[in-house]
């Protein structure tokens, strides 16, 4: 099931990621990608039951894709495809999609901003799924039962339909900074009205306070272009960022780590049978990126004894050829075995 | 409205996370239905399917949209549009498409593709749920008195069996009832079936019909739910104890975070407080412990089965693999005899036609010398 969630969910990014590159909100452009893919077919070859589950699973799936943190485009998107895959899905009487209490503000918002922009396709589309009845109005967007995972997966959001952070323009926008200044400029004449002299106390206040502002919020923008172009998205203050520059720190000090482990010191003589173990499961981050079973399968001890007894070359060669039990064994014993075998051949 | 009286901070009673996809916080169930009553028009939850053309004009008006305009977005927008054949050559839906990119259906065409080549075609299991979808899915009452009210509370709940035998770690068996917001708790309890109500003790070997009468849940009918802290005592009937005051005082006695108790039958889903998702408890004969689970809350929709009648309304239940008579094992056994001459082993097992033809001659008097004891099979619900 999990296999097939993963399955479904690869599926609808590749639908969105192709309707992204359209950079369109439209529902025809939309649906030309649909058939392009041939999406319908994904309800396909699924029998009595099993349809209803995998209605289940997929509507639950794409429905992720209609909020947030996805940019507008994406959530559009989802919003398509929700549709889509409720007036496809084979299943009679149809599965609802499930709508949380939390996410409902998400969707009005949402709807605003598509009425604000006239995108009536969208906005129709919304009222449409209303007007089908296709939501089930929930406590949470999935069913819970408790199910605590042994292997904390982090849900891979694709970074490309994450929304780039805004808040610092949309702060400071130049209403707001010729706001500013004037209240600045008027600070300073009060200023200089109630102390005559001038005391260089009263000089705290920074002069360039407004330029500079602009210019900072000009170079983050720039730098978020640019970031964008590579691979974007260290500066968005959410959670799931910061979560990934711990993983990236973590996984730096995991490496730095391996590396000390790996050109571990040569130990001395005495101890030279026992092999420094690199110790695998220290390179991993922490506890919760460990998968669940990480157990080194060791050689045999026989194999470990054959591999780390290191006797020199000439020492073995010396060895096997002096003393007596491989005088007894080896040098002879194999060759009159062979004259045993000759002997009794049959003929 | 209940919401505004019973809430100050209104963000409390919308369900949000307290560990995320494990449970909820928790939150009042009927000040849950009012926020969302509040926010939703009553169209959106009527029953009553609006005329589309009138959809249109309503939408067309609301938009200030010309007729031209909304010609063409309902075109656009059209289910057609969605038609990934052409129109004459509707494929079998039954099929796995040949040639798909889509990587959903290039796994299911290998899952079929290794299913064919099982010899067991049919899965006992899958008749089963079949057969208990087809009873439940958007069932239509007779009477419209029975029909539930739009905007009512639908709750999914899932009650696992007692922990008692070893298989339970692999495996959570477990029934999924769903039960509306104004049903009383004690109405989820007479719904649970679980065998150690069934459960016979004695022994009865002389006297074999009247075994019968003795069953555990005519005998002991005391019960509790356990939610956030509170004990809901069964106390419908007068030979009904309170068996959860153990555990208070116990409490009490160790200076532990008092629990308070309420009635079961006086207490309707949506009076409780409680989290989605978190494992509580359900108590019955003394010790047979289950989990419960509330797994889902939400609003009535037109396609839930609308019969008041039908619910506690199970939607799923766990198939348990059954013991059979000794003698026909064809039967599911009934009976459990001990120091047993007649039987192939010590202790056996009957059914109860095999177990009278055995034991007993044709007027119904004993023959030889046994102990029988009735039993209930774990799977005697299937």
């Amino acid at each position: 099931m999990d296999l097939n969630r993963k399955l479904v969910k690869s599926d609808c990014e590749e639908l969105l990621s192709r309707f992204q590159k359209t950079d369109s909100v439209r529902f025809e452009i939309f649906s030309n990608t649909w058939r392009e893919m041939k999406f319908s077919h994904i309800f396909y070859g699924t029998k009595k039951r099993e349809k209803r589950v995998f209605s289940r699973l997929v509507l639950d799936t794409a429905s992720s894709f209609f909020l947030p943190p996805y940019s507008f485009q994406i959530r559009v998107g989802g919003l398509y495809l929700l549709y889509s895959l409720y007036q496809c899905q084979t299943t009679s009487p149809p599965e609802q999609i499930r709508l949380a209490l939390k996410d409902w503000e998400d969707v009005k918002k949402f709807e605003k901003d598509a009425l604000n922009a006239q995108h009536h396709d969208i906005v129709y589309i919304l009222h449409r799924l209303l007007f089908l009845r296709a939501f089930h109005f929930t406590a949470m967007p999935t069913l819970l039962v408790f199910q605590k995972k042994r292997k904390v997966e982090r849900s891979v959001q694709r970074e490309a339909f994450i929304e780039r952070t805004s808040r610092p323009q949309e702060l400071i926008n130049t209403e707001m900074l010729e706001e500013l200044s004037n209240i600045h400029e008027l600070y300073e004449k009060l200023k200089t009205s109630v102390c005559s002299t001038t005391n260089s106390s009263v000089n705290l206040s920074r002069k360039d306070l407004i330029p500079q502002l602009c210019s900072t919020v000009m170079n983050f923008y720039k730098l978020q272009q640019k970031d964008g172009s590579d691979d974007g998205e260290e500066d968005s203050g959410e959670g799931t960022s910061s979560q990934q520059d711990c993983s990236k720190r973590a996984e730096r000090l995991a490496f730095i780590k391996s590396k000390a482990y790996g050109e571990a010191p040569e130990a001395c003589k005495s101890r030279r049978h026992r092999q420094v173990e690199v110790d695998l499961t220290s390179n991993e981050a922490g506890p919760s990126n460990m998968s669940g079973s990480t157990r080194i399968s060791k050689p045999s001890l026989k194999a470990r004894t054959n591999e780390n007894v290191h006797i020199s070359g000439d020492m073995w060669k010396e060895a096997s050829t002096t003393t007596m039990i491989n005088c007894l064994t080896t040098l002879d014993s194999a060759p009159e075995k062979q004259k045993n075998l000759k002997r009794f051949k049959w003929r | 409205m209940a919401a505004s009286g019973q809430s100050t901070d209104p963000n409390t009673n919308i369900p949000d996370y307290e560990y995320i996809d494990v449970n909820t916080k928790p939150f009042h169930i009927a000040s849950f239905r009012n926020e969302w009553l509040s926010r939703l028009k009553p169209s959106d939850i009527s029953y009553q399917q609006e005329d589309e053309d009138a959809f249109d004009a309503n939408f067309a008006k609301e938009m200030g949209l010309g007729p031209e305009i909304m010609s063409q977005l309902k075109s656009v927008c059209s289910v057609d549009s969605l038609r990934c054949h052409p129109e004459d050559q509707q494929p079998d839906p039954e099929v796995v498409p040949p040639n798909s990119t889509l990587k959903t259906l290039v796994e299911r065409k290998k899952r079929q593709d290794y299913k064919a080549s099982l010899k067991i075609t049919k899965n006992r299991h899958d008749l089963y749920a079949d057969e208990l979808e087809r009873l439940t899915v958007g069932r239509k009452p007779s009477a419209v008195a029975d029909m539930i009210p739009e905007g009512e509370i639908i709750l999914t709940i899932n009650v696992y069996y007692p922990a008692t035998y070893e298989k339970f770690c692999y495996v959570r068996p477990h029934m999924t009832l769903l039960m509306t917001g104004s049903h009383t708790l004690a109405e989820l309890r007479d719904g649970i079936c679980c065998v150690s109500d069934l459960q016979v003790c004695g022994e009865f070997s002389n006297t074999p019909d009247i075994a019968p009468d003795f069953i555990s849940k005519d005998h002991y009918k005391s019960s509790f739910f356990f939610f956030e802290g509170v004990f809901y005592n069964d106390m419908r009937f007068p030979e009904c104890r309170d068996i959860s005051i153990t555990t208070v005082e116990w409490a009490k006695s160790r200076n532990f975070p008092p629990y308070s108790q309420a009635k079961m039958e006086e207490t309707r889903f949506t009076d409780l407080k409680v989290k989605v998702g978190f494992p509580y408890l359900y108590c019955h004969q003394g010790d047979c412990e289950h989990l419960v689970i509330i797994t889902d809350v939400r609003l009535v929709h037109k396609n839930d089965c609308m019969d008041k009648n039908l619910y506690p309304l199970l939607t799923h239940k766990h198939r348990i693999v059954t013991q059979k008579c000794a003698v026909c094992h064809l039967f599911i056994g009934r009976w459990f005899t001990t120091n047993d001459q007649f039987a192939p082993s010590d202790p056996c097992l009957f059914c109860d036609k095999c177990f009278r033809m055995l034991h007993y001659d044709a007027a119904g008097n004993k023959l030889g010398d046994f102990l029988a004891y009735p039993y209930v099979d774990r799977g005697a619900f299937n």
